[in-house]
């Protein structure tokens, strides 16, 4: 009686130790699985809103972003402003886009035309200086909401708003919703 | 019997240990709410997306400002307290939104919206490199003068996102109980 009981003692032991090893395996398995699981979201939601991965735009060159074929044709300072500071310069960047895919409420979500140093600094479009607009220029967001078409034409101009020490080395960016982690970093102009 | 009373002590301690947990644990508010950025009226304090230095504090009676091509006089039962500061963005374009001036006793003031149209009111959009200068305008009891805490962020609310509190000093009280140094009128114009 004594030995059989003892017996089963050490059955159920060896079974306890095997269960307890594959429920510690278990663990290690599930315990990054759960938080993955409940962490996808906010992930999700914080590279949404970041932007992590530069693609380099040549030149000239035009390149495909958020349905559409985005171009860089000018960045310049507009001086001679008497109500600005002397060591601030407004910069306008003008971009054309091939509109490809046509719904640009939802592709262009929370566009953001930047100008970006190599100190790594980031400008947005200012307010604090505005210049007369061409007709057809338009900003990022009332491109946005401009209806158009596959295959329209937008030239799309924002105004910044810079140190001088910043416009030796400052490069505009785009960086949309749908696109997001990644943004478009053009090259300055070559000529 | 020993094992038993040993079981019931232990049994007990863990009671008290989470009764003590729950009842000192922190508000879900003060857990997820802004990481303050301390400094004095003197120096620049740093927050995650922008310096601020307080330049000056003065008190009025009265406010004078253009509002439309009209000239506005805004009175108070209280007195008006107007902060200027310097700002700059750190290193990407940011916004500043909101000011609270705290008194000592703990009441805390909103910038006055009654004064939101004249210049240099929050909020204001900031660029790196780009220096700007801000005007907060409070309309607070005169007793909150004294040893007042100014609470600047770059949102109405702002979890989890540092928060500029800067310590407004020492302000003694005249015979009248309004601050010392407390001019009559003070003039919002253009420039400050």
């Amino acid at each position: 009686m004594s030995i059989a009981t003892q017996g089963t003692r050490n059955e159920r032991t060896v079974t306890e130790q095997r269960w307890w090893l594959r429920s510690l395996l278990a663990l290690i398995v599930l315990i990054p699985a759960a938080l993955a699981v409940m962490s996808y979201d906010s992930v999700k939601t914080l590279l949404g809103n970041q932007d992590f991965f530069a693609q380099d735009v040549a030149w000239k060159s035009k390149a495909r972003f958020g349905g559409s074929e985005w171009q860089l044709t000018d960045l310049r300072a507009a001086l001679g402003r008497s109500d600005i500071p002397p060591d601030l310069v407004p910069i306008l960047v003008d971009f054309t886009v091939t509109v490809g895919e046509p719904d640009l409420q939802k592709l262009w979500l929370g566009c953001r035309i930047m100008l970006i140093d190599a100190a790594d600094r980031h400008w947005l479009p200012t307010g604090a200086v505005s210049f007369r607009q061409a007709d057809d220029a338009k900003t990022c967001v009332s491109a946005m909401f401009s209806g158009a078409k596959s295959g329209d034409t937008l030239k799309v101009r924002e105004t910044f708003l810079v140190p001088k020490d910043a416009t030796a080395t400052i490069r505009p960016a785009v960086s949309v919703g749908s696109e997001r982690p990644s943004f478009l970093l053009f090259q300055r102009p070559q000529d | 019997m020993m094992r038993r009373v040993a079981n019931l002590a232990v049994f007990l301690i863990a009671i008290l240990l989470c009764y003590g947990m729950q009842t000192t644990k922190p508000h879900y508010a003060d857990l997820t709410g802004p990481i303050p950025a301390y400094g004095a009226i003197s120096n620049t304090v740093h927050t995650r997306t922008f310096d601020i230095g307080v330049d000056k504090v003065v008190f009025a009676r009265t406010l004078k400002f253009d509002q439309f091509g009209k000239q506005k006089l805004l009175t108070t039962g209280g007195v008006w307290a107007i902060v200027t500061a310097n700002l700059a963005a750190t290193k990407d374009s940011a916004m500043v939104a909101a000011a609270t001036w705290r008194g000592p006793d703990g009441l805390s003031y909103r910038a006055s919206e009654r004064a939101s149209l004249a210049t240099g009111g929050l909020p204001m959009a900031l660029d790196p490199g780009v220096p700007a200068k801000t005007r907060m305008v409070f309309e607070i009891l005169p007793s909150q003068a004294d040893e007042a805490m100014l609470l600047v962020s770059g949102k109405l609310f702002a979890p989890l996102d540092s928060e500029a509190r800067i310590a407004l000093g020492p302000v003694a009280l005249q015979a009248d109980g309004m601050p010392e140094g407390t001019v009559e009128t003070y003039e919002l114009g253009k420039t400050f």
